[in-house]
């Protein structure tokens, strides 16, 4: 089988998916871990706040986690849409 | 697997113009709708002092979700916008929960659905923000730090639509496709339903959450 220009298109579309999906959660994974570790010890200080710190957390992480998102909306069109 | 990326699509050709309906999309929107307005009347059907399950449960979503309201917004205006919150709420919750049933698939997988309230959400919070503080401050907070960096507010206004439904959006899509290609690898029934609990049940309610939660912050942010 001869291998054609569409084909090494396809296969670098495929590599820039993992590679994006890849690179591009390291970000997130660091800061989330980051928020958590701080949410927990300010739960730890003052354990009457916990509901309104998780709640606090929890939002704060969602927003960190967009660039991990767009990462993977950008693996996604390389994966199907190239 | 050959269904990954695939929509199901009805196209109806109208004096030259193609229109496009995600029939999956528009059947499932609506079974949540109708679901959701069967649980209100359900629950504000017979109201008592002392309260049956169904009206129970809705008190206590209700009582949460206004609070939640009037903690980030102020009294006044919280009472005025969380009845909105809560339809978001509830309406996303039962949209990402959708998934677990076999046949059914979450209206919000498609884009289409998360980008029309994120659009919402930011016509509902510069409104507010109008209303509020009135012409003259709302234009002049634009110009805020100089003049010039009026393009760059704008454009971060924008940038927070794209954000909020691109979030809702490739969660709950990558959660599919997650569940998806594991259970054609594996073919068992062990793991893929943990994987339904995971990304239906849990990762669905903390974005529907993180959701209606950021609305309510750009609210906020617009009218102080």
């Amino acid at each position: 089988m001869a291998v054609e220009g569409v084909h090494i298109v396809q296969a670098a579309g495929f590599l820039g998916a993992g590679l994006a999906m890849g690179l591009g959660a390291i970000g997130p994974g660091i800061g989330e871990g980051m928020a958590a570790a701080k949410a927990c010890e300010a739960i730890s200080k003052n354990p009457k706040e916990a509901g309104l710190l998780t709640r606090t957390m929890l939002v704060g992480q969602a927003v960190s986690e967009s660039t991990g998102i767009y990462s993977l909306v950008i693996a996604l069109l390389l994966l199907f849409v190239v | 697997m050959e269904d990954l990326g695939l929509l199901k699509q009805l196209v109806i050709t109208i004096f030259g113009y193609q229109l496009t309906f995600n029939i999956e999309t528009i059947l499932m929107t609506w079974l949540v709708l109708g679901i959701l307005i069967f649980f209100g009347f359900m629950t504000a059907r017979s109201r008592r002092i002392i309260p049956g399950p169904l009206q129970a449960v809705g008190e206590l979503l209700i009582t949460q979700l206004y609070d939640l309201t009037d903690d980030a917004l102020d009294k006044e205006l919280g009472q005025k916008y969380a009845p909105m919150i809560c339809a978001l709420f509830m309406f996303l919750l039962l949209s990402n929960w959708f998934g677990i049933v076999p046949v059914f698939e979450e209206p919000t997988k498609d884009l289409n659905t998360p980008l029309s309230l994120g659009i919402m959400g930011f016509v509902i919070a510069h409104y507010a923000g109008l209303r509020a503080k009135g012409l003259k401050t709302y234009l002049g907070n634009y110009f805020q730090p100089i003049f010039f960096m009026a393009p760059l507010n704008l454009i971060g206004e924008l940038a927070k639509i794209v954000s909020i439904s691109f979030r809702l959006f490739g969660n709950i899509m990558g959660g599919a496709i997650i569940i998806l290609v594991v259970s054609h690898l594996t073919y068992s029934v062990l793991l893929p339903p943990f994987l339904n609990a995971f990304f239906g049940l849990f990762v669905g309610t903390i974005q529907a959450f993180v959701f209606t939660m950021l609305t309510v912050v750009y609210i906020s942010v617009q009218v102080k």
